[in-house]
């Protein structure tokens, strides 16, 4: 993967303030489509880092590259616009209506007037607001929670490859919070721009990051990605930062698929309940997953159950709800554990239901002990 | 429902009927309507003067009052922003009759007559430019440093957020100063009068001099009406240049 954005020992020292640096010789890289999360404790100079970035604050030393240009080199007009900016209290124009304030970039670059419309149009679908709905309003007419999606999506709008977020769901409450944060996510599937994003929420950081870069008193203190922060943190201040609870915290970040046994035995709906037994047995199991031809689950069945008289197994199959998808994440696959217990382990589904494996409990310690 | 729909319409248009009823009564009983169609000429001229006097002394003062406002908030220019706020309000305070009379005394210091039209528009300009300056000064502080933050952040050049963001946001408070200039403009041109300056002001004193009902009122009525005139069409003019994003509500009924 090609470098987009690459920090060389970037430092400021504000006038007026000679004895502190703001931020401290930061160096870091950042892959093309990655989202790097800034965090640390107040003052630590997240914002000021962020800003050298676009300019918005002129650095004192160092070089930061964006795909491979200095951008000291660059009109800062024309640096602006290729970069999307997203601050905290949003700042929407409330004298435009949501269209004129997506467009406002592309306006600026001359796109024609289709080619604005349309990206309006498919922007506020991504954010998932109608657009017939929305584009003639003004900000004053939209809950917080929508400003700051039109906020994300006016940082898009020009497609610009890289944004900067400065506490973009900072001012939202922890759930909107939380359903922003997954919307964004999925939004950066789709489009998958390189981000700096800036948070103070070590909790945000870990679930927006692929990398994280922990800075304090403007010194980088580590740069890693948040599962190797987690497992390694690198002194005791980051230790401090995690939390005590940075064990349970990559539950959050491992998904089923990483913990999960792969495919596990299964017998088809279509077989004879004999079959079912000489195999439990064999596999000195109490239950078997049962599965149509094309290895989507039906049920389970267990000794009980093939005590009935049947001719096949899918007659005497019992229903679960133990199962989740491959892409949820441990905290959820544990919570499902203790939930529903019936077969005493989880079974772990693709999007349609195909069976790809099953969780126990003891699968979860031990990466969580790794 | 429908009183709901009704009643403000109606709290609204109520006093205006009134008043109009009252001053046409006024403007007849007198008899000042028929001093007016025997001098029609000399109504029209004055009428005509009387226009000139507040239009011309409005654009004076909208345009270097907004650019003014403007300048102090510009980086630079910022420091000198207390100082010439303090300037202009001095000018306002003045009394009307005192800013002719200040017109009429200082302008041959510095050459020029201070006897005619232009000593009038002069006296009008500096008597109504600060609430301009002061409201656009005022609008464009409060435009929200986030929305400056993003516009500059997002690559918006210093004159494109000057024009499309803070010019734009601040124009409800910017209106506002200009319908204060405007009122003060109107109810300040009769005395241009007293200077040479024209207008329906001349009825007006030559009525009190000649203690003449008709010929003051014929002065007076039409100033009232150019007076409410110039207010509904300023306020007809926000409801248009204003976007719907930013304008107060009692603006949007109707
Ligand atoms: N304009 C300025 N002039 C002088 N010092 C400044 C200025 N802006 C920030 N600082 C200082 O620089 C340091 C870093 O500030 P910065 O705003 O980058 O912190 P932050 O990590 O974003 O903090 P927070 O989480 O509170 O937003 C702080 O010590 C701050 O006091
Ligand atoms: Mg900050």
């Amino acid at each position: 993967m090609a470098i987009m954005l690459s920090l060389q020992e970037v430092t400021k020292i504000y006038p007026g303030a000679e004895h502190i640096k703001a931020v401290d010789s930061l160096s870091f890289d950042l892959e093309e489509g990655e989202i790097c999360t800034l965090v640390g404790p107040s003052g630590c100079g997240k914002t000021t880092a962020m800003k050298m970035i676009n300019r918005l604050i002129p650095m004192t030393s160092g070089k930061i590259l964006i795909d491979d240009q200095n951008i000291s080199r660059m009109d800062t007009i024309e640096l602006r616009r290729n970069i999307g900016y997203v601050i905290q209290n949003i700042g929407l124009f409330p004298n435009m209506t949501i269209a004129e304030n997506i467009a406002t970039i592309p306006k600026l670059k001359g796109w024609d007037h289709d080619r604005i419309t349309e990206k309006v149009e498919s922007l506020l679908e991504i954010v998932n607001l109608p657009a017939e709905e929305f584009m003639e309003r003004y900000p004053k007419e939209l809950s917080g929670g929508q400003q700051q999606r039109i906020g994300v999506a006016r940082g898009m709008a020009a497609d610009p490859p890289i944004m900067l977020m400065d506490e973009p769901f900072g001012a939202v409450d922890p759930i909107n919070r939380e359903h922003l944060q997954n919307e964004f996510l999925k939004i950066q599937e789709k489009v998958r721009k390189t981000i700096v994003f800036v948070t103070h929420d070590i909790d945000e950081a870990i679930k927006m990051g692929d990398k994280i870069c922990l800075l304090k008193d403007g010194s980088l203190i580590q740069f890693d990605s948040p599962e190797k922060m987690l497992t390694e943190p690198a002194n005791d201040f980051v230790r401090d930062f995690l939390g005590g609870d940075r064990t349970l915290k990559r539950l959050n970040l491992l998904q089923l698929k990483s913990a999960m046994r792969p495919d596990p035995p299964v017998i088809m709906q279509e077989e004879s309940p004999e079959k079912a037994k000489t195999m439990l047995t064999e596999l000195e199991a109490e239950n078997l997953i049962v599965v149509d031809q094309e290895r989507l689950l039906i049920g389970y069945v267990d000794r009980d159950a093939l005590t009935k008289m049947a001719d096949t197994v899918g007659k005497v199959t019992l229903s679960t709800e133990a199962f989740l998808p491959a892409t949820s994440s441990l905290k959820d696959g544990l919570s499902e554990i203790f939930t529903h217990d019936e077969l005493g382990y989880l079974i772990v589904v693709e999007e349609d239901k195909k069976v790809v494996g099953i969780l126990k409990e003891e699968d979860i310690k031990n990466i969580l002990r790794k | 429902m429908e009183t709901r729909v009704f009643y403000p319409f109606i709290k609204k248009i109520i006093p205006v009927v009134v008043t109009i009823i009252i001053v046409l009564w006024l403007y007849i009983a007198y008899g000042a309507l028929e001093y007016s169609f025997n001098n029609l000429a000399e109504f029209f001229r004055l009428t005509l003067e009387h226009f000139f006097l507040v239009i011309v002394s409005m654009t004076a003062a909208v345009s270097i009052g907004v650019s003014l406002g403007t300048i102090i908030t510009r980086k630079g220019f910022d420091r000198f922003g207390p100082a010439i706020m303090a300037m202009v309000n001095v000018w306002q305070s003045v009394p009307s009759l005192g800013v002719i009379a200040l017109a009429y005394g200082f302008l041959p210091i510095i050459g020029l007559s201070g006897i005619g039209v232009i000593p009038g528009l002069i006296a009008l300009f500096f008597h109504a430019v600060a609430p301009i300056v002061r409201n656009t000064y005022a609008g464009i502080q409060g435009v929200s440093e986030d929305v400056i933050e993003a516009a500059t952040g997002m690559g918006m050049t210093q004159k494109q957020i000057l024009f499309k963001i803070e010019l734009s946001n601040a124009l409800p408070v910017i209106m506002g100063g200009i319908r204060t200039a405007t009122a003060i403009i109107v109810g300040t041109a009769p005395l241009a009068f007293l200077i040479g300056g024209g207008g329906l002001g001349f009825w007006i004193f030559t009525g009190i001099a000649l203690m003449d009902m008709g010929i003051m009122m014929a002065g007076a009525v039409p100033v009232a009406l150019i007076a409410m005139l110039f207010d509904y069409t300023l306020a007809r003019l926000e409801k248009i240049i204003i976007s719907k994003g930013i304008q107060a509500e009692e603006y949007q009924e109707v």
